[in-house]
């Protein structure tokens, strides 16, 4: 007997995957969002009850999706493996489809743009201007932009250009791997590129800096699907000639890796061999570290680091659904104790948080969060995403790093530099 | 962190079984698709309460089940194994202030959402006043606002059933007011002082003759007996929670109390993860690997419990040719032979439907068996309602099955595994 399986059936998997929610609610009572405010009903309500409501050819029937934060915290508690989050994303981008994407969210959504006019000699200036109290206060008002909400500061080199120009360039070895920084290593955190560059170094991997774009999660969670679209074809297309060649893409910024790997094939509907050659070769750092680890070659000889450090494992790496790869390796460095975050999300969710009129509702979503860092005592926070380290930051007042940066430490690396 | 021991299912049966390898320095990961069944059940745990048994103490008809089914889970673990599971189920809640009462020397009979009469072995303090026996007036009071929660239906049930009882609504107080209400929404509010007392308040207006009310089990998340406690000293009642339709608040107070305790002791809890497939080698599971974004995450495995649930928790599945398998490892199964004999006839048939004794046989030690009665992978071991276990749904066994077993194969395989593969 044969079957006949629907040519697109990754898609199907998707968009029929509603069918499968039973109206169990757990999504409900796991969502943060929903649980600070009544703007958003539940992922059951705007996800799987609403879609049967969504058709391309009629009005979207509830605007509420909006409020979702696409934290992705429903996917992973549903008991039947409806794609949630898919859902309320794709019925996002179908609202602005009809009604176009603000100013505002387009700004958002290019922080390539953002970070190429900030990222020169002359940040601290711009960086002047953005911490301006009045200025805020204008951007808020004009633009939209919460005027407390958390904005990194430009750094005055980017990232590539420290690579281009470093004094002791990669060793060319036998084992190559692709570095994807993200724009947030290169405009606003140089210095965490160093570090990973260096940690992969130390490990014995020749790091290649190939051309890239914004991931286009930023366009993604804002709804822009066509732009976002435009980014993750050109990064394939640069990825790729690496990906055949074996050479895995290792990346820092969780989210980025995680759009690689899921959110923009799936979100977008693209399931070609090259979209999904791509998607399988890219790697978070800490996952990438943890499968050298298991093949026996990752260097364990840590140096002790004495410190108790509280570690929030942001929503966007639990999204990997790949466990606590941060946790498998640091916990082998002696004397460091990490206390993990159990809270869903700190609230910011890419751009979510610094909206105004979702400002406040990112910073109830995060005050278990913030809570759980300030009683820990520490003055130092880790965690895999930087709008969440930055969030975090604004939240308790706590510094907080990539937790690559310890792992940096155990291997006795140098100490940051001045950059530049 | 080269090989693991791994437990599958995040149901109570899962949850047991993690936190007895994590207390004994296993370090175990639990792996599962979802937040378990504890979400969608009661909260109370239901040993036994088979009409093959009628009126006799709880520990005898335990007995002659042992008896009369040499090969069910509670005969591999006897009496004295249901009672360490319970034993330290009851420890667990107690340290972490939300107490369990009861155990094996009689069924406890609560009056249900419904009204109905629901007998069960454990069940939390905070329905402990629900106890039919206590007699005096019931008052069941619930909100508009809580969906499918109806007093005046229960309390009309009950009456039928010669309880006397009265059903009420109560007023949700100014400033509470939103657009959709989960029993989340209310078990937040319930934590809130000023909540409380506008709500006791109200009982103690409406409370008339009755000695005791029953409220939904929404009372708090973190504090359930100081809730009832401050409802009982307002009100001047005794207060019981009854369980609601999903999502349970009990049964997210039982997933925050296992998640603490397992993860306190060394054990890692991976949810949203669901193990599609294992790799085994010479009758030894090696490799599971669990659904993750882009490929599989593969896990290296020591030992592994498999606690996925039965077909209604998604451990065992049918698909369109009426092929029952198990979803995780795809171990062989007792199950009907074809699609017309899962059901019996009526939907209430006294008998029950045969697709509910679906499970996996094992041998004494809870190790998966072939058709030849072989071992399948020597290291691994089932628990819950993904075992063979007769008809739990028809015993009244589910979750105390998933809580017994659970516990035992936990530490079965503790105490069982060669001193090499500890941490």
């Amino acid at each position: 007997m044969t079957f006949i399986i629907p040519s697109d059936h990754i898609e199907l998997s998707l968009e029929q995957s509603l069918d499968h929610c039973i109206k169990c609610n757990i999504c409900t009572t796991a969502c943060p969002v929903s649980a600070v405010t009544d703007k958003f009903p539940g992922p059951k309500y705007v996800g799987p009850q609403a879609q049967r409501f969504r058709r391309p050819d009629q009005d979207t029937p509830d605007a509420s999706v909006d409020y979702c934060s696409g934290c992705r915290v429903c996917n992973q508690v549903c008991p039947t493996g409806v794609h949630i989050a898919e859902l309320n994303a794709r019925a996002r981008a179908q609202i602005v489809a009809q009604k176009g994407l603000s100013l505002r969210n387009r700004l958002l959504g290019h922080s390539d743009w953002i970070g190429r006019m900030g990222a020169s000699p002359l940040a601290p200036i711009a960086n002047m201007f953005l911490s301006n109290g009045l200025i805020r206060m204008i951007t808020e008002q004009v633009i939209g932009i919460a005027r407390h909400a958390p904005v990194p500061a430009f750094s005055r080199y980017t990232f590539r250009s420290w690579f281009k120009h470093r004094s002791a360039p990669t060793a060319k070895g036998t084992r190559k791997v692709v570095y994807f920084h993200g724009c947030a290593t290169n405009y606003y955190e140089p210095e965490l590129g160093r570090i990973a560059v260096e940690v992969l170094e130390h490990n014995g991997f020749e790091v290649i800096l190939a051309k890239q774009g914004c991931c286009g999660l930023p366009l993604l969670s804002n709804g822009a699907f066509a732009d976002a679209q435009k980014y993750h074809e050109y990064n394939v297309q640069q990825l790729l000639p690496y990906v055949k060649q074996g050479i895995p893409i290792v990346g820092t910024s969780t989210s980025c890796t995680l759009t690689l790997k899921e959110e923009a094939p799936d979100l977008l509907g693209l399931h070609s061999d090259e979209i999904k050659l791509v998607a399988e070769n890219t790697y978070d750092i800490f996952e990438f570290l943890r499968l050298e680890h298991e093949q026996g070659r990752l260097d364990t000889n840590f140096r002790p680091v004495a410190l108790t450090l509280p570690y929030h494992p942001p929503c966007q790496l639990r999204a990997h659904r790949i466990g606590r790869p941060a946790l498998d390796i640091l916990e082998m460095v002696p004397g460091l104790r990490l206390l993990e975050s159990t809270s869903p999300c700190c609230g910011i969710a890419g751009t979510y948080g610094v909206k105004r009129e979702k400002y406040e509702i990112g910073m109830a979503v995060g005050a278990g969060l913030f809570d759980f860092v300030q009683r820990s005592g520490s003055d130092l926070a880790l965690c895999d995403s930087e709008t969440c380290r930055w969030q975090i930051t604004h939240g308790t007042g706590v510094t907080s790093k990539h937790p690559i940066e310890i792992l940096h430490r155990a291997y006795g690396l140098a100490s940051p530099s001045t950059g530049g | 962190m080269t090989s693991r021991m791994i437990v599958i299912g995040a149901g109570l049966s899962g949850l047991m079984s993690a936190l007895a390898l994590a207390e004994a320095g296993l370090r175990p990961l639990l792996l599962a698709k979802g937040y378990g069944t504890t979400y969608w059940t009661g909260g109370t745990i239901d040993l036994l309460a088979s009409r093959r048994y009628p009126n006799m103490p709880l520990h005898t008809a335990l007995t002659h089940l042992i008896v009369a089914q040499p090969e069910h889970p509670y005969a591999r673990m006897e009496l004295d194994g249901i009672a360490a599971a319970v034993d330290r189920f009851r420890t667990l809640t107690k340290a972490a202030g939300y107490p369990y009462v009861g155990g094996l020397e009689r069924n406890v009979v609560l009056p249900t959402a419904l009204g109905a009469l629901r007998p069960t072995a454990l069940l939390p303090a905070t329905m402990a006043a629900g106890d039919v026996r206590l007699g005096g007036e019931i008052l069941i009071a619930g909100f508009h606002e809580l969906r499918d929660f109806f007093p005046p239906m229960a309390a009309a049930n009950l009456q039928a059933q010669h309880i006397p009882a009265r059903g009420v609504y109560l007023t949700l107080p100014d400033g509470y007011q939103r657009h959709d209400y989960s029993p989340r929404s209310f078990a937040l509010w319930f934590e809130q002082p000023n909540f409380r007392q506008a709500i006791g308040q109200q009982l103690r207006t409406l409370r008339g003759t009755a000695t005791r009310i029953g409220l939904p089990a929404v009372l708090g998340l973190r504090d359930p007996l100081g809730v009832v406690n401050d409802l009982q000293q307002i009100s001047g009642a005794q207060i019981f929670e009854i369980p609601t339709l999903p999502p349970s608040v009990p049964g997210m107070r039982l997933m925050n109390i296992f998640h603490q305790a397992i993860t306190v002791a060394g054990g890692r809890i991976q949810i949203g993860s669901e193990v599609r497939r294992g790799l085994g080698a010479e009758g030894v599971l090696t490799h599971i690997f669990s659904e993750a974004a882009a490929r599989e995450q593969r896990h290296h495995v020591a030992a592994c419990v498999l606690a996925t649930g039965g077909i209604a928790g998604g451990g065992i599945s049918t698909d369109f040719r009426g092929t029952v398998h198990e979803t995780a490892l795809n171990l062989p199964l007792h199950a009907p032979e074809s699609r017309q004999a899962w059901f019996a006839s009526r939907f209430l048939h006294t008998e029950g439907h045969p697709i509910f004794s679906a499970g996996v046989p094992t041998d004494d030690q809870f190790r998966p068996l072939d058709s030849t009665g072989h071992v399948v992978y020597a290291n691994v071991m089932v628990a819950g309602s993904a075992l063979l276990a007769g008809d739990p749904v028809e015993d009244r066994a589910v979750s105390g099955l998933a809580l017994t077993t659970g516990w035992h194969v936990g530490t079965l395989l503790a105490t069982s595994l060669p001193a090499q593969l500890a941490t």
